[in-house]
């Protein structure tokens, strides 16, 4: 497999995973910048080209609100989890879960068997 | 921070109008926390930082599209239909254009290379005006309703699926398309009298003598069931075992036909003068002889595909 081929396997892996660490962590409000921080703190590193256009399609979608607010001398918008967006994180967790847990038994079984 | 007010304006230009303030707000409350977080690293901030950090970004526009994702002329949903829609009116329109071509041609004492321009070039003006309304209609409907399943492909049944079978039982429309537009001319050649003035009659030219001409006339019940039998395949769009036996029975009947014309002599109604000094008669008879000739193969090969097709299908 090639590295361009691997690159376009890992963005569709990642792409659905990165909805669900952007609600989950949305449960404290956060501007975008402090957003992309606190994803990195917690291993996952997003390009602010998607990360701020996923944010902005979440909140059109009404999974999250947003407010404008004065700090430190200039505006920054803030975001947090809408009542609807926590209820489909509960679902997306859920759905996570089970998927992580048949994933691991498939994953598991087949690195015994190479082994 | 110049450089970055022309960035968020580049970007802006890229918007629809009723996006652009509040991206841009909020894309310029996004650069500048960056660079806050570049202006504590040592060395402070620089021009250069800034220059790297908007090329890292991206360009305006990828940044633009990033935001408001570019959305297709016609919605995904429609594409079957419009494709569809387009290559029935365009086989249309080109059946109109042989109609009427055809009718200029014989009226007039236009060459036959004149005839392919003004058919090529009727055509091509029918085909913009019907490319360009047939887009915009669906263009509207995918802005009204981005994606719609037809009725068909909602009320579908697995049982009315037509039984798996060889590549080719599938018609394609460009194929019907083909047939009806050289039935068609065959048509308008043959009963070109009936729909012509008696000055236009005068005008008229006509290579065939009398009795290839009348040979003509008897074949033309062929060619109206060429017509029904292309418009039948139009409604069915596979081949079944009746629609070949009707196909092999009507392309026998056209290799009889034509090679009986080409036994017809004289074919051709020359007149003598007119071709003094330039070919032989006796050749350009021969020669029309041959391409009759010639031009029995395609139905022949026809007859003997289908053949072929009926044998695989049994």
């Amino acid at each position: 497999m090639t590295a361009a081929q691997l690159d376009k396997m890992r963005l569709e892996l990642r792409r659905g995973v990165l909805v669900l660490a952007v609600l989950a962590s949305l449960k404290q409000p956060h501007y975008g910048y402090s957003l992309r921080q606190q994803l990195q703190q917690d291993g996952i590193d997003i390009d602010e080209g998607t990360l701020y256009p996923l944010v902005r399609r979440l909140a059109e979608q009404e999974l999250l609100t947003s407010e404008w607010r004065q700090g430190e001398g200039r505006e920054r918008r803030y975001y947090q989890l809408s009542e609807l967006g926590a209820q489909l994180l509960g679902q997306l967790t859920d759905e996570w879960q089970q998927l992580n847990s048949a994933l691991g038994n498939l994953l598991g079984t087949a690195s015994q068997e190479k082994q | 921070m110049e450089l970055v007010q022309r960035y968020i304006a580049a970007v802006q230009r890229e918007l629809p109008e009723n996006k652009r303030d509040e991206i841009g707000r909020e894309l310029n409350a996004n650069i500048m926390d960056q660079l806050d977080a570049l202006a504590e690293q040592p060395g402070g901030l620089t021009d250069a930082d800034i220059a790297a950090l908007l090329k890292q970004m991206g360009h305006p526009r990828t940044v633009a599209q990033q935001f408001v994702p570019p959305q297709p002329l016609i919605s995904p949903g429609y594409m079957p239909l419009y494709k569809n829609t387009l290559f029935m009116v365009l086989g249309i329109l080109f059946l109109l254009q042989v109609a009427d071509s055809t009718s200029a041609w014989l009226s007039s004492d236009m060459s036959f290379l004149l005839y392919i321009k003004h058919l090529l070039n009727g055509y091509s003006q029918d085909v913009l005006l019907a490319f360009t309304g047939i887009t915009l209609g669906f263009w509207l409907m995918s802005r009204n309703k981005p994606a719609a399943n037809s009725q068909c492909e909602q009320h579908w049944q697995p049982e009315q699926l037509p039984a798996v079978g060889p590549h080719w039982q599938h018609i394609s429309l460009q194929d019907i398309f083909t047939d009806l537009a050289t039935y068609l001319f065959l048509l308008i050649v043959i009963w070109y009298p009936l729909w012509f003035s008696a000055e236009q009659l005068a005008n008229s030219r006509f290579l065939f003598t009398d009795n290839a001409y009348q040979l003509l006339q008897w074949a033309s019940p062929l060619v109206l069931l060429g017509i029904a039998n292309s418009l039948w395949q139009l409604r069915q769009r596979f081949w079944s075992r009746h629609m070949l036996l009707s196909n092999v029975v009507l392309n026998a009947a056209f290799v009889v036909a034509i090679l009986l014309l080409a036994a017809t002599q004289p074919l051709l109604k020359l007149e003598p003068e007119a071709w003094r000094g330039v070919l032989d008669l006796h050749q350009l008879q021969r020669a029309a002889t041959i391409s009759l000739v010639i031009i029995a193969m395609f139905p022949l090969w026809e007859v003997l595909r289908d053949l072929w097709r009926l044998k695989k299908l049994h």
